[in-house]
């Protein structure tokens, strides 16, 4: 029946989450996880609460970098995904918990070195993305570090004309291969800074909509 | 933006949301404010689904209430919530981060009743402090519904589906196939793109006012198939490059179009992959406190409240849709899935992976070794 084959399509979408990444980004997120993960684990031992795991790409990097990982993610299906992947990686390195984003308030206040969210602040929205960043500054330890990587909005004119123009295509091609809906970020740099950070640096891939973005808790 | 041309506008994304429902249309979740509402106005909480949205924010002119657009991922509430889309995790984050906590002084929020398939109840206001309530299944009923201080009658609780909604959900298959087989004839047999979408028009309407009174749906629409198969083979057989493309592929899209799950696109039979599966509900009366949550939350009305002993009665089992929003809501687990074998779905699966047991798990649930999402009795 084709609509058992469409069913079954939609609902593997967590299986094929990275897959379907990679060739939205035409593979460009390997580098942005390989850079959030450099940047946001500084010693051996480092503590890294991670918001939105998905499939854990990013924790699996952060776990063999030495670091202890707390992950949230809210859907068990991208969970199960996760902990497959960390099955081999060094054990008991990583917590992950079934919650939402906006449930980081009930996390220790002042206790990480370093917050990473991949590919999850671009699922939300903008009230509850102001929400998560605020909370996340809070549960950083003075003077800890808030990585971001995600989807933006590009700089430039030209760059934002050939963004818009993909932009239907693209937002289509990711529903069918990944099941996520995302909305690329109007101003990353500035939402943070509304957040109380102090911004530290950015790096931008793909004609700029992919950006992975540093700011510090001011200590 | 002056009145009119917004009531424009507002008509032209319903028509073609309408038609192209089958895609996800998400507007910005976060507060909307209705009318003037105060500290103590109700909170009333539906999906991101843009359609949804308005038809709400119309539905409630002329009272004052505080309407809190949780993220759906822009598809409507029932599917999203039977889906995985709209659950507890996405009520708690829209009740915490929308600033409605800032702006009421009471934690009471009214649902749509079809969101009974994927928010537990309980959890939300475990997670979250909030009480929520399923209200009416009708966005037009709140206000009524409101009125009576949350109390609801059978037909608040029922689902309908009658000809305006029969007619809606023939636009939302048609618009797609049309365009579907026009596209396909488009290269070589232009002249078929406006009879191919016309008759796409008249399957869509003939399936959604005719599914539930033919006695074999499935089997006619299968038949339908074969004989538009044949015919377009032989109407086409002149050695063409046009007569190889309709040969290529009229079979597959009169196919895909006639073996589409209509079902679930309506109340009537739904879940029918649980139908062929034989999947029942299975009321435990030894665990029945008479909570109702069932109750309440049926879109078929098939239960009935009964006292001493107090408890719930699956009375009538035929209606029965599978929707699963009693198991769901059940505190007591007194409620589950189970098939003609006796084997199981235990409530928490349903709880967290909501029907998407009907496809690739279906295969797990029933015949796979590892069986993750049901276990035998």
């Amino acid at each position: 029946m084709s609509s058992l084959a469409l069913m079954r399509w939609l609902e593997s979408a967590p299986e094929r989450y990275d897959s379907g990444m990679r060739l939205l980004t035409l593979g460009r997120v390997s580098a942005l996880h390989d850079t959030l993960a450099r940047t946001a684990v500084s010693a051996e031992g480092s503590h890294v609460l991670e918001i939105g795991c998905g499939t854990g790409s990013v924790t699996r990097l952060l776990v063999q970098r030495g670091a202890r990982v707390t992950a949230l993610d809210q859907n068990p299906e991208m969970l199960e995904q996760a902990r497959r992947r960390l099955a081999d990686a060094s054990p008991g390195r990583a917590e992950l918990i079934e919650q939402t984003a906006c449930e980081i308030d009930t996390l220790p206040d002042s206790h990480y070195d370093a917050v990473v969210a991949s590919l999850s602040l671009s699922e939300m929205s903008r009230s509850e993305r102001a929400f998560v960043l605020r909370e996340a500054r809070r549960r950083l330890r003075p003077g800890g570090l808030l990585v971001v990587g995600d989807e933006v909005v590009p700089h430039r004119k030209l760059h934002r004309f050939v963004h818009s123009a993909l932009r239907a295509p693209q937002a289509l091609l990711g529903w069918l291969l990944t099941g996520s809906v995302s909305h690329p970020i109007p101003d990353l740099v500035h939402e943070l800074r509304q957040a109380g950070m102090e911004i530290c640096g950015e790096q931008r891939w793909l004609l700029a909509g992919l950006a992975v973005v540093t700011a510090r808790r001011k200590p | 933006m002056n009145k009119s041309l917004r009531r424009t506008t507002d008509l032209m994304r319903d028509v073609l949301q309408t038609a192209f429902r089958l895609l996800p249309w998400p507007c910005e979740p976060g507060l909307r404010e209705v009318g003037n509402p105060g500290p103590d106005s109700p909170v009333v909480v539906t999906g991101n689904y843009d359609l949804t949205v308005r038809r709400v924010t119309r539905a409630l002119a002329g009272c004052d209430v505080w309407l809190v657009v949780a993220p759906s991922a822009g598809i409507n509430v029932w599917c999203a919530a039977s889906g995985g889309h709209l659950g507890s995790h996405q009520v708690v984050t829209a009740l915490k981060t929308s600033g409605i906590e800032q702006r009421v002084g009471h934690r009471r929020a009214v649902l749509p009743q079809l969101a009974a398939t994927g928010v537990v109840a309980r959890e939300v206001s475990h997670r979250c402090g909030w009480k929520v309530r399923f209200g009416p299944v009708y966005a037009a009923d709140l206000p009524r519904y409101l009125a009576a201080q949350g109390t609801k009658d059978e037909t608040m609780r029922r689902v309908r589906f009658d000809w305006s909604e029969r007619l809606q959900m023939a636009a939302t298959w048609a618009a797609p196939s049309g365009l579907i087989m026009a596209a396909l004839a488009a290269p070589f047999r232009p002249h078929w793109i406006l009879p191919l979408a016309a008759l796409a028009a008249a399957l869509s309407l003939a399936i959604f006012f005719l599914y539930d009174r033919m006695p074999s749906p499935r089997g006619l629409l299968l038949a339908g198939a074969s004989v538009g198969v044949a015919l377009a083979s032989v109407w086409s057989a002149d050695g063409s490059a046009g007569a190889l493309w309709t040969a290529l592929l009229a079979p597959p899209a009169l196919l895909a179009l006639l073996t589409v799950d209509y079902s679930g696109s309506t109340p009537i039979a739904g879940g029918s992959h649980f139908e062929e599966r034989g999947w029942h509900i299975v009321l435990d009366s030894e665990r029945c406190r008479g909570v109702f949550s069932c109750f309440e939350v049926c879109p078929e009305a098939c239960f009935e409240r009964r006292e001493e002993p107090r408890r719930a009665v699956h009375a009538l089992p035929d209606r029965c849709i599978r929707c699963g929003a009693c198991v769901v809501q059940c505190p007591l687990d007194a409620l589950r899935f189970e098939d003609e074998d006796g084997v199981r779905i235990e409530p928490e699966t349903i709880r967290r992976y909501k029907l998407n047991l009907l496809g690739k798990r279906a295969v797990d649930a029933g015949e796979g070794p590892s069986a993750p999402a049901a276990s035998g009795t």
